[in-house]
């Protein structure tokens, strides 16, 4: 049994070859590269799972703060508003949409406090994923065990796009810009809804190309170099495009240039990017007079 | 380095205590493994940041994740947080130095690493490359290329000729596969440095015959730091 592959159509090609679902393909291959079983594989995705979990909870337990001032409880706002009754209730988003952009941002917001998280597919990007894949289960499944195959297929999905993406592209924002890091979670976290939807592998995969497109070019400008602005925010954002991205194959509409192919492109675009757009901190938001008035007020202390 | 390909655990983590995988958790991983190379009680260290981590290494906590790695606490452990306070308790002084103007060759965000357990020394020299990944390139002047995943066993020996191959054998004879394997000298008949990765674990009495052949000088076993 081969355990290579780069693309996307490489691992749902191994994974059919050997009669396997892509999640329990990429267990065994984890359990054969780390000499561990495949239960004990199983165990540690779920180990995982559960720390994102606690992650999410502790963002919305009390307003995170970060000593810089930048990361200041968004996510328990967002949260206390979407759960706002009668007339102050929000008028715009479902609950499914609101509360994964709170998850979102409870995530990434204890990250930018320095709390614990799991970096799925990076820290700076951490929020996108689990929000998504937690909201969809607390609004839409709450009977599904988060322990159970099936959750923990929606996170191996999600990681499978991300593999793809690290080896053929890259998932640091040094050397990819944001595209890399929140574009990538997107992808992730469009991939690993469509697969609680129960979709096979090509629909997931169209979801990922979907949502990736509309990440091309994304710059990283970190204010003060800190994962914190645009960072954080950007993760509900990304929350919103993964969930955009399976509703639209829902839907029956794919994307018009396969995953594989997108990645591709988004290397190149990578590549071309400047230096100042790619987590350096010499461009972009980071430079703007309020970016720059909040590296110097930072600084200083 | 292994050329193993990217796992799920690298997408699916690592599990770390915020707010960068590159300049939190990968410094803290790159402290960690060198104190593999280097264990017992640390007497002194200085810990160099250069390029972007010269810049922004407190807004990272990139100084409480290099003294953590030291202290022996992984990325995922809460303790990270108070690694300094910890490393006081103990009598561990570490040097902060942020060098600004550090050598183009390096990766943007490097690492050296200076310590100091009584007579034994080691300075290497780090680069955290993304996602939490990280890469030793450089221990006590030999050039390396050390990632962490496998474990690995550092050979100190003289350059003559058949030390590779005993080496090998020895391995071979313990049921031991090599992933890796590249040694480099510091001239011709000086000092060479093999470094060798590999499936499995490796056990005292290999240790001890490869410490036992003629050209070797010192045999330091590093485990991986992923188990």
């Amino acid at each position: 049994m081969s355990w290579l592959f780069t693309t996307a159509a490489e691992l749902l090609a191994r994974a059919s070859e050997a009669g396997l679902s892509v999640a329990d393909y990429l267990v065994a291959r984890e359990a054969f590269y780390s000499s561990a079983s495949p239960e004990a594989t199983r165990s540690e995705i779920a180990r995982r799972i559960r720390i994102t979990r606690q992650s999410l909870d502790a963002g919305l337990a009390r307003p995170q703060r970060s000593f810089s001032g930048l990361t200041d409880g968004a996510a328990v706002k967002l949260h206390d508003f979407a759960a706002a009754p009668g007339a102050a209730a929000p008028a715009v988003a479902d609950p499914l949409f609101r509360l994964a952009l709170a998850y979102a941002l409870a995530v990434n917001e204890v990250n930018a406090c320095g709390g614990k998280i799991v970096a799925v597919p990076t820290a700076g990007s951490s929020g996108v994923v689990p929000g998504v894949l937690w909201a969809y289960r607390d609004v839409r499944r709450k009977d599904l065990d988060a322990d159970s195959r099936e959750f923990q297929d929606a996170f191996v999905v999600a990681s499978a796009v991300g593999m793809v993406i690290a080896s053929r592209a890259t998932l640091a924002g040094a050397a990819g810009g944001c595209q890399a890091e929140c574009g990538a979670a997107a992808a992730m976290a469009a991939a690993g809804l469509l697969c609680l939807l129960g979709r096979g592998g090509e629909d997931c995969l169209s979801g990922a190309a979907l949502s990736l497109k509309n990440c091309l070019g994304l710059a990283c400008d970190p204010v003060a170099g800190l994962v914190e602005v645009p960072c954080v925010k950007r993760n509900a954002f990304m929350a919103a495009n993964a969930l955009t991205a399976a509703t639209l194959v829902e839907a029956g509409i794919r994307s018009a240039i396969p995953f594989d192919e997108v990645v591709g492109a988004m290397k190149a675009i990578g590549d071309s990017m400047p230096a100042a757009l790619r987590e350096s901190s010499l461009g972009g938001l980071a430079t703007t007079p309020t970016g720059l008035a909040c590296k110097e007020r930072i600084e200083r202390g | 380095m292994d050329d193993r390909k990217i796992g799920l655990f690298d997408i699916l983590g690592p599990v770390m205590i915020g707010p960068s995988s590159s300049h939190t958790a990968g410094v803290a991983r790159i402290a960690f493994l060198a104190r593999r190379i280097l264990p017992g009680r640390l007497d002194w260290a200085r810990v160099s940041f250069y390029g972007s981590l010269a810049r922004t290494y407190r807004g990272h906590g990139s100084d409480k994740a290099a003294i953590a790695g030291l202290l022996g606490i992984l990325p995922e452990d809460e303790r990270l947080a108070f690694a300094p306070e910890l490393a006081a308790r103990e009598g561990l002084e570490v040097e902060i130095k942020p060098v600004y103007d550090g050598p183009e060759r390096y990766h943007p965000n490097t690492v050296v690493l200076e310590l100091r357990s009584g007579e034994r020394k080691l300075r290497v020299r780090g680069a955290s490359v993304g996602g939490g990944e990280i890469l030793l390139q450089s221990v006590n002047g030999f050039e390396a290329q050390l990632d962490g995943r496998l474990d690995a066993l550092l050979v100190l020996h003289h350059d003559e000729p058949g030390v590779i191959a005993h080496v090998a054998a020895l391995l071979a004879s313990a049921g031991i596969n090599i992933a890796s394997l590249a040694s480099r000298r510091k001239d011709r008949g000086d000092e060479a440095l093999l470094v060798a990765e590999v499936d499995g674990r490796v056990d005292a009495r290999l240790i001890d015959s490869l410490s036992s052949l003629a050209a070797v000088r010192q045999v330091v076993h590093v485990p991986s730091i992923r188990s």
